[in-house]
């Protein structure tokens, strides 16, 4: 069963001026998944609408099995969220704030103080978490944002923009944090624009844009498929471009690029062999989500 | 609810692993109730410092100090000629209460504003918590507390009397009907101020505001309403005409020393009506629920200016209902959709 499924998903603001969501379809499995987008890309209110804070204006969405529409309840009692903005009282510790959350997520007072206990020692808040969140650090306060989104212990995690305001180190931290997440088996989705967030931390790549989906898939299966495979066989470019057809292009210095492809490699091979041409060098190198997220926008555009 | 994997430690700082929750989560009315006690333990200052806790333990004090205070004197009078005279009434012990109104006026904004204030709603509406829910935990909270305050020391009143009077049992019966009195005007009180101070917080970010807001509107109305029913010539009292306490504690109008029930000769005047009687007394906000609470003891309205106004009680309750709906509606409306 695939953890968030969206139909037809659509949602405009401003009596319909603003199309925040265009027809949106996507599915998403368990694991972690790269929620990518511009600024305005329709990542929030996708956000929004599976937390059942906002109504779409058409289309469906079921998380893990249940319709947002008809068991708003239900599907929040399975989610976490952390909203990219800062949302913690100054004046209480994070122990107080997580705990609290935790009761109004479910939990006995005596179970939630026992879990933010457990989620913020993992989040590396062990003990400055009896100190008021007021004097915590920019990287302190996301791990308390962090604890509070897995006190209850969610199917799903929903992460907006969970690196924004971090310097570099605090940044790879919460990386780190987000990809042990999903090593628990806590499944993840993590809206961001940063790519490269995304290809080091998701399994899963969702990219949207103008509230339309520009691709999605497994992060290795994108990367593969859009990657390109280049062959050195001394000048004799063209004899090689005749024996592998219209997927190859001769290249200025000589070489030959085609793009990757399952056994594409061998296929390479093969035809530098029949061909009985000099193999000087063969490499293949990996697309960037960069990348590829500006080949299939401009696709879709 | 999730399966872990455990993984070895890879030496980060945070690999402490991690243990899913095996039990079961409760649903709205375990998030509703999380939300009540948190605004409880808020609102009185524990996890708080010494100096949050201060000022409603302070107010608790404020309210109670008159009941413990009669109490000590209807003990040390007990065989006195001075027994006979009834300091203060259960009815009036509630207008004492709305000292409590300062404590409303500070600790439903401490509850609600920093809530919007800090934007920590999108993380209770995370969860199975709706709009309403929050509402009805954070005024309920509020309405918990001035409920206990106002009527606990009139537990004090009424034990203290119980013990003090010639005969515990003599006493109980004679003074059945305040067993229910008491609790639904306390119960009317506590709901309105509840109700209008979260309704009013609800509308700002600010703490300090909502407070002064709260209290220039209640006291602002209230000199409004005693300007309005001064200008309106309205009918003056019968000249002559004061009030006594009777023996059961209740104030009527009688010439001085004249009542039926009386215990005191002429001289001696326990208070006076100088105020007009107008409709426009309705519009005091301060006094709306102590015009309901003088239905319940009563059956008539009998605080300024309202008193002896043609249709008082429909007139009171429809102030009141009229404050109570208004600011539930301000409270739905308010927390209909929170956008994270």
């Amino acid at each position: 069963m695939a953890l968030v499924e969206t139909r037809e998903l659509t949602k405009t603001y401003d009596a319909g001026t603003v199309r925040a969501l265009d027809g949106l379809t996507v599915t998403v499995d368990h694991g972690v998944v790269g929620l990518v987008g511009a600024n305005g890309a329709g990542k929030s209110t996708l956000f929004r609408i599976l937390l059942g804070l906002t109504e779409p204006d058409a289309g469906t969405v079921v998380v893990d099995g249940i319709d947002v529409a008809t068991d708003p309840i239900g599907v929040r009692a399975r989610l976490g969220f952390m909203p990219e903005h800062d949302c913690l009282p100054d004046d209480q510790s994070a122990a107080d704030i997580v705990s609290t959350l935790g009761e109004i997520a479910g939990l006995a007072p005596r179970d939630a103080r026992q879990r933010a206990s457990d989620v913020l020692d993992l989040v590396g808040l062990d003990e400055a978490r009896f100190r008021p969140v007021e004097g915590f650090s920019t990287g302190m306060r996301q791990r308390s944002k962090l604890a509070q989104a897995i006190v209850a212990d969610p199917t799903l995690v929903l992460l907006d923009e969970p690196t924004a305001g971090l310097d570099p180190a605090g940044r790879q931290e919460m990386l780190d944090l987000v990809a042990r997440l999903g090593r628990f088996g806590i499944s993840v989705m993590m809206a961001t624009h940063l790519l490269d967030d995304v290809q080091s931390t998701c399994d899963q790549v969702v990219m949207i844009d103008g509230g339309r989906l520009v691709g999605s898939g497994r992060t290795e299966d994108l990367l593969e498929t859009t990657g390109v495979v280049r062959v050195d066989v001394g000048g004799h470019g063209a004899r090689l471009v005749d024996e592998l057809g219209a997927v190859a292009t001769l290249l200025p210095d000589g070489s030959v690029e085609l793009p990757a492809g399952d056994d594409r490699i061998d296929a390479v091979v093969d035809a530098v062999a029949r061909a009985g041409l000099p193999l000087h060098a063969l490499s293949s190198r990996r697309a960037s989500l960069d990348g590829l997220f500006a080949i299939t926008d401009r696709d879709v555009g | 609810m999730t399966a872990s994997s455990a993984t070895a430690p890879s030496g980060a700082v945070y690999d402490r692993g991690y243990r899913p929750f095996e039990g079961t989560l409760g649903g709205r009315r375990a998030a509703r109730a999380a939300v009540y006690r948190a605004s409880l333990r808020r609102a009185v200052g524990l996890r708080r410092s010494w100096r949050q806790k201060l000022f409603p333990w302070f107010l608790l004090a404020v309210a109670s100090v008159p009941a413990v205070v009669w109490v000590g004197v209807a003990y040390i009078t007990r065989g006195t000629p001075a027994e006979a005279v009834e300091i203060i009434t259960y009815r009036e012990y509630l207008g004492v209460s709305t000292a409590l109104l300062v404590f409303v006026a500070f600790a439903a904004p401490d509850v609600l504003c920093p809530d919007r204030r800090h934007r920590t709603l999108p993380l209770y509406f995370a969860r199975p918590l709706t709009g309403t829910d929050y509402a009805v935990a954070k005024v309920g909270a509020i309405a918990t507390l001035v409920f206990a305050f106002s009527f606990l020391p009139q537990v004090v009143l009424y034990v203290g009397q119980l013990l003090v009077s010639d005969g515990a049992f003599e006493y109980f019966g004679n003074n059945l009907e305040v067993l229910w009195k008491i609790p639904v005007a306390t119960v009317a009180f506590s709901a309105y101020f509840s109700l209008l101070a979260c309704a009013i917080a609800s509308l700002t970010t600010r703490r300090i505001i909502a407070a002064a807001t709260l209290l220039i509107l209640l006291l602002g109305s209230s000199g409004f309403a005693a300007g309005l029913s001064e200008a309106s010539g309205a009918s003056e009292r019968p000249d002559g005409f004061q009030v006594e306490l009777d023996e059961d504690g209740v104030e009527g109008d009688a010439p001085v020393g004249t009542g039926p029930n009386s215990t005191i000769a002429p001289g001696p005047i326990l208070r006076e009506y100088e105020d007009p009687s107008s409709a426009w007394g309705a519009v005091d906000l301060l006094d709306a629920p102590m015009h309901v609470r003088d239905l319940v003891f009563e059956g008539e309205v009998i605080e300024v200016y309202l008193a002896g106004v043609d249709g008082a009680g429909l007139l009171a309750v429809s102030v009141y209902l009229l404050v109570v709906m208004t600011s539930a509606g301000t409270l739905w409306w308010r927390y209909r959709w929170v956008e994270p």
